[in-house]
């Protein structure tokens, strides 16, 4: 309720449009391995109204973090800005930011009163001396964080062709209680919000597409049952109680049905049941153990884990079962895929020298590519709704946590700090839309 | 009609003369083997007093159990003894087998209880696929006691994949305690 509320608090209203309607330049090609940062200058957001002290610092804070940590920008500091009091001026003296390395500049005002808080931005090219675009927005005070996020998406977007996922959030499972519980937390590492609270065993969190139901697994009844968590409402309902197992929950990409693993006959398989827990459908008939079912983004596929060959390895079927194939052939343990929502890779985590480290191959089994060599087991991959970035657990500060990294694995960073480990993320959807 | 009654009647009555064959040699068997005869049936006096201290003994061994977050209290013997597995297995290895058909004996000579089979697994491989693996190994232990007489009806499986680890460590002393089937007593 809390998110919807905020979108329809938010009047968004164009300002300005973008000054070349057939504006091309690839500022940031994000496909690239080596990813080149773009020099931005933000110039401190000027107060338009008598706001709080100290609201500009904080804007400012919450931007600079989204910019940095999505590995696209570099921040230029202030000590580099030209001394020209027209520098960031509208528009902007160009000529004065000619000796700087910067490429782009940031500039806006914001206004705050009665609980209510507006801001503006504008974004200037300075190699080609253009205007880019901006906008401006209106909420709750509350809504704060959310709108400065959606200030970043929206520079991102400007700059890289693609709005980017700064107010998004990510559903885990942490320890920090003593037991395994649900958490959320925003893709800046704020907001940690617990979900479930009833002292169980609470496992693999999955978030719905439409961002409002995380379905995960409880042992609360001693049987490993399906549970929806709708966050709207706070309120929680027993889906699939099939005896012996109901896990690893994906949600198809319309959000109509859900594949988890389900026991028959003494082994894990793959099934798919309606949102409402109905008409469990067999997709894997076997007498080996099949786990994590991952949909691709248009519906058609699924990638999933099987040790039919022996060991657990990555394999992909229709959502009908039919057409199986195996996707990895080496290594001796390869599992928990996730399908990009771009739909040209699956991320997995496989064991090399005896540690878990996270892959990524095209669905037809091409171009495996490592994404992480640290000490310490990396698992549990899940991609952002982007497909730019990749959300994974590690233990390579010891106990384990969230990290979140590009998805071409540059930019890892620690997500959580908590006392507990953490595990099992899962990326939300957009909330922006 | 007639005939298809006597065939009927013929497959009756020839089952039946088979069925009699075989409570006779089963009746036969201790009449071959005088010394079983003797324990069976000689003194029934000393074989009650035993049961009676078999019965003791379980119910010392019996400790009540509940799991945090988990629903219902249930009984704990020491006397049923966990087995444990290789990396990434679920078979059932000798000593795993010797200690399942002790495991048997207790659990025939109190065909009321109803067990559940815990599958375990060291924390290493995901926790998803640790999931199917802790469902396999209590199926696989499930089946070889069956296979020693212990009725289906009184068996239930749970596997709680690396989530319930006995020893906390990160080594491969833990991990190999930690590989297991449990078990534990839901009613009696």
């Amino acid at each position: 309720m809390h998110l919807r509320r905020i979108s329809l608090l938010a009047c968004l209203l164009w300002t300005f449009i973008t000054a070349e309607s057939g504006w091309t330049r690839v500022y940031i090609d994000i496909e690239q391995p080596e990813l080149q940062p773009l020099p931005i200058a933000i110039a401190q957001f000027e107060d338009r109204g008598r706001s709080q002290p100290n609201l500009g610092r904080e804007i400012m804070k919450i931007l600079t973090n989204d910019l940095t940590i999505s590995g696209f920008f570099e921040i230029i500091p202030r000590s580099e800005f030209p001394e020209e009091s027209n520098a960031i001026a509208d528009p902007p003296d160009y000529e004065s930011w000619s000796p700087s390395r910067a490429e782009a500049l940031v500039t806006g005002g914001y206004y705050s009163r009665e609980g209510q808080f507006a801001i503006e931005f504008r974004l200037f090219d300075l190699v080609d001396k253009t205007f880019l675009g901006g906008k401006s927005y209106k909420a709750s005070i509350k809504g704060l964080r959310n709108i400065i996020h959606r200030v970043a998406n929206e520079i991102t977007y400007l700059i890289t062709g693609e709005k980017g996922i700064f107010d998004t959030k990510i559903a885990f499972v942490s320890t920090m209680t003593g037991n395994k519980e649900v958490y959320t937390i925003d893709f800046d590492g704020h907001n940690l919000r617990q979900i479930t609270n009833n002292g169980s065993i609470n496992l693999s969190p999955a978030w719905s597409p439409d961002g409002r139901i995380i379905a995960f697994t409880s042992y609360i009844k001693r049987n490993p049952d399906l549970y929806l968590f709708d966050l709207t409402r706070s309120a929680q309902v027993r889906l699939s109680t099939n005896p012996g197992l109901n896990a690893a929950p994906a949600w198809s990409p319309d959000g109509t049905k859900m594949a988890l693993m389900m026991r028959k006959e003494g082994n894990a398989e793959i099934f798919i049941i309606n949102r409402d827990g109905t008409n469990p459908k067999r997709l894997t008939k076997s007498w080996s153990s099949e786990a994590s079912p991952t949909w691709s983004p248009d519906g058609r596929k699924i990638a999933f884990v099987s040790d039919r060959a022996g060991s657990p390895q990555i394999y992909t079927m229709d959502r009908g079962g039919k057409n199986m194939k195996r996707l990895t052939f080496s290594g001796p343990y390869n599992a928990s895929p996730s399908w990009s929502l771009k739909g040209d890779r699956i991320a997995y985590c496989g064991r090399m020298d005896g540690r878990f480290e996270i892959f990524t191959i095209s669905p037809d089994g091409m171009w495996i590519r490592r994404l992480t060599e640290y000490s310490g087991n990396n698992e549990s991959p899940t991609w952002s709704p982007d497909s730019r970035f990749m959300a994974f657990s590690s233990t390579r500060g010891g106990r384990s946590h969230i990290y979140v990294m590009n998805a071409n694995g540059a930019n890892q960073r620690r997500l959580t700090s908590t006392r507990g480990n953490e595990s099992s993320p899962s990326w939300s959807p957009r909330m922006d839309r | 009609m007639v005939k298809r009654f006597c065939i009927v009647m013929g497959v009756i009555l020839s089952l039946m003369v088979m069925v009699s064959c075989a409570k006779k040699t089963v009746k036969e068997e201790p009449l071959g083997t005088g010394k079983a005869e003797e324990k069976a049936w000689g003194k029934p006096g000393e074989e009650a007093e035993r049961a009676r201290i078999e019965e003791k003994s379980l119910e010392a061994s019996l400790e009540r159990k509940k799991y945090a977050g988990i629903e219902g209290v249930f009984l704990e013997s020491s006397l049923l003894k966990d087995i444990h597995f290789g990396f990434d297995r679920y078979d059932l290895t000798p000593d795993a087998r010797k200690t399942l058909s002790q495991n048997a004996e207790l659990l025939l000579k109190h065909p009321r209880a109803k067990i559940q089979i815990e599958g375990h697994c060291d924390e290493r491989g995901t926790i998803e696929y640790n999931l199917a693996l802790g469902e396999r190994r209590a199926h696989s232990t499930k089946g070889y006691l069956i296979s020693l007489g212990v009725s289906p009806d009184n068996i239930s499986t749970i596997s709680y994949g690396e989530e319930m680890p006995l020893d906390p460590r990160h080594n491969e002393g833990a991990w190999s305690k930690n590989r297991r089937a449990h078990f534990i007593i839901l009613s009696k």
